[in-house]
């Protein structure tokens, strides 16, 4: 029973094991489920373990149970798309009418919204990248007054009798705010960068070693020889180059400065650079980058056991980071490009990773996408999301 | 593991405000025999949950507070060796040195598990352990019994107790070990049944005041760039004060930057001022 539900929940990534499905047909066998609410609320329970897919089981839910369109996040994310593409191309109204095969004087009685609408549809003729019965639904996240995509237009009306109220559960999209492609937030931060401790024993000598003491006891013929040791303490040594510089990295300076506040809480030796775009001859230790500047020659002279994390979007001109006078900041030292420096850099610190607040998914069509794929040559390069954090550690603190 | 007679359904209680949802969630989890794992802001009442259903069904309760250098193992049992060696040289307790079994202390898992009747065992903040500590105990609340390695004896649940794991993380925990529980995500209680909660811990307040106060502190919530953002727990220790405060006006209260007690919502200095400027602009 439920079969296609199950898999229709698995084919749109919710990881759901055989066996939760199992002990969700125990839970109705014994009774226990009596209504589509019931249904609702135990197979959530059972089967969904993590609240980031609370919102599109009730998408899927409201879909399965009362036929209502289920939208693909990917769509929302493609309209988006579209629709900032559109803004674009509104600055030359007449290419933009040529292009979609308007006459131009029609194309004015359409406004911006309408556009999109027409311009999806269009997309949608010529492809067929969807699967049948789907329809884009225009009328989801384009309401002026905010309610994106909460009540996709497209509902049927009627259907089963009964279990309504389970849908407009389903429906209300209470979850919508936990799911996955949220931007990372301070605890997400603290929990990830936690795991990149590194404990090693330091100060008095106050922890009983029990073993030992066993076997010097045993050694002293009986006579309690207690053994103490040091207590674990956290020995890694951190550092940290940002990019603060440019209004390439602007959106991003609340989260860089969420992944700062943690990193000086956690880590005790932790020292922090900043840089403008790419690294050369010198960091600064202010974020001003004037008063105390540090040779980027000299980092030579550090431990290389040291991670190495460095924060920006590299995104760039590809002279910034190819030419030997690349540097676009006035007076600041330029002796070899800025290749040649994070390749320094990376030599000297084996243990070192780029993470980049720009998300995977648009490192290949951003304006930075050359310089991105040559950055990402010379270092591991991960995103600053949950997953892209914790991949980054992971590499890290491997030997 | 004797069956012992069906439990009665859980309501929740005077004190506990309960969720419809979450009500029929407890109940399937005890029916099924499955551990409940809770997430959540902090100030949800995921470890309330547990005292709720202990005392509603009549049950004892049990509460492992997990700590972050805890190991699975202390949660089940301890071999108290230094006390051995202790009587071995010194000889002077009543203890049978020859017998480890007389060294061997339970933990709280292990006492849910040996209980006479059944209990209601409380994991709290898992998430502060690692992941090994989830991992080990994956068998231990599957089987519901593990071995005592150094007396080679088997703890066998006499009755399965009811579960339930708690953690405040926003990452998931292993999929292994969520393979084996079921799962709720309580979110932060709306404002209608926020009311339904102060009124069950202050049954005397007035209802204008409770409304005044509840709208401050949802606007309250909304302070940008706060580390911790107040929770329940906040909200009835203000009321609290609020109400010991001969001079309090709860119809001035939000208006031209009247907010006393600020700091009993807003517990970090950083948080306190961003919450002052937002108040007074």
């Amino acid at each position: 029973m439920f079969v296609p539900f199950f898999y229709e929940l698995r084919a749109n990534g919710i990881p759901i094991s055989p066996t939760s499905f199992l002990r969700l047909q125990k839970a109705l066998n014994l009774g226990l489920v009596v209504s589509l609410e019931d249904f609702y609320i135990a197979a959530r329970s059972i089967m969904v373990k993590s609240e980031r897919h609370f919102d599109v089981y009730d998408r899927l839910f409201a879909h399965y149970f009362e036929g209502v369109e289920f939208k693909n996040p990917l769509d929302k994310e493609l309209e988006d798309a579209v629709r900032s593409m559109l803004l674009e191309w509104l600055k030359d109204p007449k290419e933009l009418a040529k292009m979609l095969g308007l006459d131009p004087g029609e194309f004015n009685k359409y406004t911006p919204e309408e556009l999109v609408k027409y311009f999806l549809d269009r997309l949608k003729e010529q492809t067929e990248r969807h699967d049948g019965g789907s329809r884009w639904v225009g009328t989801g996240g384009t309401s002026p007054v905010g309610h994106s995509g909460h009540h996709p237009g497209g509902m049927r009306v009627g259907g089963t009798g009964g279990g309504g109220q389970a849908i407009k559960v389903a429906l209300e999209r209470r979850w919508k705010n936990y799911a996955f492609d949220g931007p990372i937030d301070a605890s997400q931060m603290s929990e990830g960068l936690k795991r990149l401790r590194h404990l090693k024993p330091e100060g008095p000598k106050d922890l009983v070693n029990i073993d030992k003491t066993i076997y010097q006891t045993m050694k002293n013929g009986g006579e309690i020889e207690i053994v103490f040791d040091r207590r674990l303490k956290d020995k890694l040594k951190l550092v940290l180059m940002m990019d603060n510089g440019g209004w390439s990295m602007d959106p991003y300076i609340d989260v860089c400065r969420t992944l700062f506040t943690y990193a000086t809480t956690s880590f005790k030796q932790l020292k922090t650079y900043y840089f403008h775009n790419c690294i050369y001859d010198r960091v600064y230790e202010d974020p001003q980058r004037s008063l105390r500047p540090r040779k980027t020659a000299d980092f030579v002279r550090d431990d290389p056991e040291t991670r190495l994390i460095i924060v920006g979007d590299a995104s760039m001109a590809p002279y910034e980071l190819g030419d030997d006078h690349g540097c676009i900041e006035y007076g600041e030292p330029q002796s070899r490009s800025g290749h040649w420096w994070l390749s320094f850099l990376a030599r000297t610190f084996p243990h070192s990773v780029w993470l980049n607040p720009k998300t995977r998914e648009y490192w290949e069509i951003t304006a930075g996408a050359y310089t991105i794929s040559k950055i990402a040559e010379i270092f591991p390069m991960f995103d600053l999301t949950l997953e892209g954090l914790e991949a980054a550690v992971k590499y890290l603190v491997r030997k | 593991m004797k069956e012992v007679k069906p439990l009665k359904e859980f309501e929740g209680t005077a004190s506990y405000v309960l969720d419809p949802e979450l009500r029929k969630i407890v109940n399937i989890s005890i029916a099924l025999e499955m551990p409940l794992l809770l997430k959540g802001e902090p100030g949800t009442g995921k470890t309330l949950l547990a005292h709720a259903i202990a005392q509603d069904l009549g049950l004892k309760l049990i509460v492992l507070n997990v700590k972050s250098s805890m190991k699975a193992v202390d949660a089940l049992y301890q071999y108290d060796t230094l006390t051995r060696l202790n009587d071995a040289r010194f000889g002077d307790s009543r203890r049978n040195v020859k017998n480890i079994e007389e060294y061997i202390r339970m933990g709280k898992i292990g006492q849910a598990f040996i209980s006479e009747s059944r209990v209601v065992l409380l994991i709290d903040e898992i998430d502060k352990a690692d992941s090994d500590f989830q991992d080990d105990l994956l068998d231990v609340l599957d089987q519901m019994s593990f071995d005592i390695i150094e007396i080679d004896k088997t703890i066998k649940a006499r009755h399965r107790p009811i579960v339930i794991i708690t953690s405040n993380a926003k990452k998931d925990l292993s999929d292994p070990f969520l393979g084996r529980c079921n799962f709720h995500h309580i979110a932060f209680p709306s404002p209608e049944i926020m009311h339904n909660i102060v009124k069950a811990h202050f049954p005397e307040i007035e209802k204008n005041v409770a409304s005044a106060v509840i709208n401050t502190f949802y606007h309250l919530r909304r302070v940008p760039n706060v580390e911790k953002k107040p929770s329940t727990r906040e909200l009835i220790n203000w009321i609290r004060a609020l109400q010991n405060d001969p001079s309090f006006k709860a119809s001035q209260l939000g208006k031209d930057g009247y907010v006393p007690y600020l700091g009993v919502l807003f517990k970090k200095s950083l948080d306190l001022e961003q919450a002052k400027m937002f108040i007074n602009n």
